[in-house]
Order: C-alpha cells, then structure tokens, then sequence
C-alpha cells in the first residue's frame, strides 16, 4: 500500500482542487441529500503545474445515479458501475481531462479514505492511467466540511492538500482543521480588527497579478502592498513620461526624465524619453517602500504575448487595468481558463468629436469570477469582435483600411477618477478572500457615472456557447495547462 | 499560425475546393489569404477576381474584415462601385477594399469561409 503525504511533509508543492462554489453546491446537494447515506459521482478536470504547486481545475460534474451508477460493491459499501466509469474515463481521454471519483463518508470537519476505498485505488487507478492517457486520476472523499483526496500520475501518487472554493467567499476545506494563523505583525493591528489574524495571513499568502500599471493599476499596486498581500506580479510594456505622471501612484519627474523632456533641444527631448522609467519599475519601488517583505515581480512585457501570460496562471486573482482589447482577451481567457476570479477596472470620459464637449464620464469595476453567469467580459459583449481584428493590425494597416483620416486623440484620464474603479476591485479582492461579503451578496458588474453621482449595476449575462465560461466541448472553460490561450505566438 | 487559424484555412480550402486558395503565416499568428478567380458578377469587368484577407491571430473571437479585391476591377456601365468600396493597396498589390465588418460576430458560429461567401454575395447582389 502506497503512503500518502502531504506537500508538507515530503517538501513538494501543494496539490488542491479549485472549484467554483456553485459546481460545489451540486455536488454536496448529491452527496448529503439528507439520507446518511452514501452517494458517488466523478469530476472531469483541467490541471495546471507550476513551480507554486499542482492544481486540478473543476470543469464537468458526473452525477451517479443511485442504483444504476452508483451500486452495492464487491468489496466495499458502494462502488461506481464498469459502465459509468468506461463512459466518463472515455470522455475524460478525448477531452484530455482528468478523472476524479467522488463519494462521501459522514463526520463534519475532518475526513479520510478507509482501508477499502484505497485497495480499490490500487486495483483500478493503474488501469484508469492508461486509458485516460497518463491522467492524473483518483479520488476525493467528502465530509461536510472537510475534503481529503488521493491523486495517481504516472510518477506516483500524492495526498490532496486543501480544495479551494471560488464564490462570494473565497475558501479552502482540507482533509482535517488546518493549524490557527501565525499572530500577525503589530502593523496590521487595524486590519486585524476587522479580519482577524486569519485574513492577514491569507492576504500574505496571496499571488495577485496586475495587468497594466498606468492610472488604475498603479494604485492597485500600491493599495495591494499596503493590504500585506504576499506576491505582486506586475505586467506593463510601457514607460512613464511627462503626461501620464499625474496619474501614476509615486511616480516622481525624474521617473518622466522631466528635466530633459521639457528641454528646448530635441537630442536632449529624445533622450529623456528614451531614459524615462518603466511603470512596473516605479510600481515595485513604491511598493517596496509600503511593505519591504513583498515579493514584486515587475515584468516589463504584453500580457498578449504567451511567455507574459503564461506567468498568471498561477495566481490567486488577476486585476486588468489596461486599454486593449486584446489585453481583455487574454484576461478573460485567464480567468476562465485557469478559475482565477479577477477584476476589470477601467474609467471613460465621453468627449464629442467636433466640438469637444464632455459627455458621459464613468468609472467600471467588472468583477469577472469563473463560470457562468459570474461576469464573463466575453458573455456580456466586452470583447469587441471589431476591435481585436483592429488591434491586429499593423499601424500602416490601420491607417490604409480607415476611410476617413481621423487623428487618435488621447482621452481625458484623472487619477480620482482611476481611484473610484480601482479601490471598489481592491475591495472586492478583500472582501472575498476574507469572508467579509454578506451571505447572498449580488457581484454584480459596477458602473459609476461620476457626472450624475450614481453608482448602477449590471445584470448578469451568459452565454451556453460561450467560448471562455461556456461547458461546450469547445471551450477553454476550466482547462488549464490543456487548452491554449488566445495569445499571440510572436511579438511582431 | 494558431491552430484556430489553421482550421479556418481549412474549411476555406474546403468551401472552394477547385480554387487555389494561397496563405502567407503572419509573425503573430494570424495568415493573410487569397483565394484565387472567384466569381464576383457579371455586372463587373472583369467578372471574376482573387480575393484576399487577414485571419487575425486572435480569430475566431475577431472578424475577419475587410476584404480586398483585383484592383483594376470597373462596373460595365461605367458607374462607380459604391459605398464601401474603396481603392488602396494591399500585400503591395493594388485593390479594392470592400468593408463589410461583422455588427454581430458570434466566434461560436462565424467562420472566415463562411465571411467571405456572405461577402461575395453583397458583392454580387450590387446593382
């Protein structure tokens, strides 16, 4: 009989389960119907592995039906039928998905596999590698607030660590009540007033990835680090200069090279520009000076470029502050893809063309959680078809296909107005990884119309065949490392 | 080329299986193609024409817009060709461009083969 250990225990990475609260639901509605009895069922997963650890992603849920999939065993109490199993490991080996049996067991807050659910591991899961192609495959064994679990790959088998759930409230079950929080430092003393040791140690623990590090995001940069978040990764190609400074939280005129910028010669003008710092530079140096114990990784890159991307998908949340739709793509496709919850924050000032009037000006914070019907930008007509065939483009391209010369004028930007979209996302990451929202709380898209002093929400939309949230065969949904983002393969 | 890309350049070799249909991969990802000698009207000189276009490398999620045509093409009765048709250059080769750009591109059932029948069919249906 194989032991099983935890990363703890052997030094590896952590293995867990992410899962989205409403699959959960389903699933525990199955399992505990209120019988005391015992119930089975298999989860179809995406994985992804990375040097944080392993994490198996909740896409498709198997229900098996008691007495026709889920029948008295030879062995033990219950046992799924050959017939359930061949049907879903097929399904598992064409989509390339990982194949996780699930059954339940009594107890609250602690749980754990009997001898007999193991000897049934060892007798069926070598066979189950092989016909779902090297897997991973095994098994999750619920309690009613606890989850244990028992993963089989090619190169041996490991205990699961914790299960993470993604919903209003963001939380792990593990196999039994993990060890009480660490006090956490005297500096956090008022924000231990409010979420406990608990929720600092959790914000410690936190990878949080900001896409674009101009208005908005260089106030969620310096917000996160004064928070105590842990691990900042910090994507942005561009540099701070004369113009955007205002907006760009710490950014100093020498981070602009101002003095050259502003200089009557053009050899000095040019070199200024060429000198001035890069945004994910001035990022880390603020929010060092915040909080000297974050690790900042300040990448000077394009998220839509694969490598950039590809650095994201192990974070625990993923703010997008940026302009492109291609960006917003690739955000998207993150979220969903890899069940990471994010935000997108963005502020647009209506300006009429001819005569320079000011319309509309508004301040948006989409939160966007995995799965459906939870924000999906593509589901609720962000993503704009048009505009990613424009960004496409080469600027001589652009230039030939526009019928009408019209000249891209910068729009208005001002950082209380950057500050009213980005705090409501930074709030939103506190309160969901802290527990902080009411029961039933609406995470609706936000839209606050400055002008008129009103804030407005957004009812959900989804879309079945949506290709990032949606469960049709085609979708990215949940895939992980097994699908392929819509990312571009080179730089030109 | 992605491999989205590469599954639109086969259903457009499939949707016009007798024509030569060429593909330069573009460093992103995406392929301009052109498909040779389509029919475009007999109310055109000459009636037939290639027609070329980019695939974006974020397709299927955007249009595959706009559309380009022979250059020298004229209408026989010698009045102009319209709205949404201008004269440029592209891939250096001299063009019509036609703009017919998808208001409601759907990436779950819009297709670059299916793009180019629906706009050879305006460029037909013209008066």
């Amino acid at each position: 009989m194989r032991i099983k250990t935890s990363h703890e225990e052997s030094g590896q990475t952590p293995l867990s389960l992410t899962i989205t609260s409403k699959l959960l639901e389903c699933l525990m509605a199955h399992l505990f119907p209120g019988d005391q009895d015992e119930h089975g069922a298999v989860i179809a997963c995406g994985i992804v592995e990375t040097k944080r650890g392993t994490r198996l992603l909740a896409r498709e849920l198997f229900l098996a039906r008691d007495g026709m999939d889920y029948v008295p065993g030879h062995y033990g109490h219950r046992a799924l039928t050959p017939a359930f199993i061949a049907r879903v490991s097929d399904y598992c080996a064409d989509e390339r998905l990982c194949y996780l049996a699930v059954h339940n067991h009594g107890g609250n807050d602690s749980v754990g596999f009997s001898g007999v659910d193991l000897a049934s591991h060892e007798r069926g899961y070598p066979a189950l590698l092989d016909i779902t192609n090297g897997g991973p495959v095994g098994a999750l064994v619920f309690a009613k607030s606890a989850v244990a679990g028992d993963i089989w790959t090619p190169q041996g088998c490991r205990a699961l660590d914790y299960m993470t759930v993604l919903g209003p409230r963001i939380y792990r079950l593990y196999p039994s009540p993990p060890a009480r929080p660490r006090h956490a430092d005297l500096v956090y003393d008022r924000h231990v007033r409010l979420f406990g040791d608990a929720g600092q140690e959790i914000l410690r623990s936190l990878k949080v990835g900001i896409i674009g590090l101009g208005g908005g995001g260089s106030l969620l940069s310096e917000w996160l680090s004064r928070l105590g978040v842990g691990h900042v990764v910090a994507v942005d190609f561009d540099g701070v200069d004369i113009t955007n400074r205002p907006r760009i939280a710490g950014a100093t005129q020498w981070d602009a090279m101002e003095p050259l910028v502003r200089s009557r010669f053009p050899w000095l003008r040019n070199l200024g520009c060429r000198l001035a710092h890069r945004k994910v530079d001035v990022a880390r140096r603020v929010a060092r000076q915040a909080n000297p114990a974050i690790r900042y990784d300040a990448i000077p890159g394009d998220v839509v470029d694969q490598e950039t991307a590809k650095l994201l998908r192990d974070a625990d949340f993923l703010f997008l502050a940026t302009d492109s739709m291609q960006s917003r793509l690739v955000f998207n496709a993150l979220v969903q893809q890899y069940l990471i919850p994010g935000a997108q924050i963005g502020v647009k000032a209506m300006v009429e063309k001819d005569c320079r009037q000011i319309g509309d000006v508004f301040a948006a914070t989409r939160l966007v959680l995995p799965g459906a019907g939870s924000g999906c930008l593509e589901c609720h007509g962000l993503i704009s078809a048009a505009a990613l065939q424009e960004e496409s483009l080469s600027e001589g391209e652009r230039r030939a296909q526009r019928y009408v010369e019209d000249e891209e004028v910068p729009e208005p930007s001002v950082i209380t107005l950057n500050a009213l979209s980005a705090a409501q996302a930074a709030n939103d990451l506190l309160f969901l990884f802290t527990g902080l929202y009411d029961e039933g709380v609406e995470l609706k898209h936000q839209i606050h119309f400055a002008r008129e002093r009103l804030l407005s929400t957004v009812d959900f939309c989804s879309r079945e065949e949506c290709l990032d949230c949606g469960t049709l065969r085609r979708s990215r949904y949940a895939r992980g490392d097994r699908g392929r983002l819509p990312c571009r393969m080179t730089a030109r | 080329m992605t491999p989205e890309v590469e599954t639109a350049i086969q259903e457009v070799r499939d949707t016009f299986p007798d024509l030569l249909v060429e593909v330069t991969p573009e460093v992103q990802g995406g392929a301009y193609v052109v498909v040779g000698n389509l029919w475009i009207g007999d109310q055109y000189e000459p009636t037939t024409s290639w027609v070329g276009f980019l695939i974006p490398f974020t397709y299927p999620r955007a249009d595959c817009y706009p559309h380009f045509l022979e250059g020298g093409i004229r209408r026989r009765d010698g009045r102009p060709l319209g709205d949404a048709i201008t004269a440029t250059t592209w891939n250096r080769r001299s063009a019509l461009q036609v703009s017919r750009r998808s208001n409601h591109w759907n990436p779950s059932t819009d297709t670059a083969a299916a793009k180019l029948l629906k706009v050879l069919e305006w460029v037909r249906a013209r008066p």
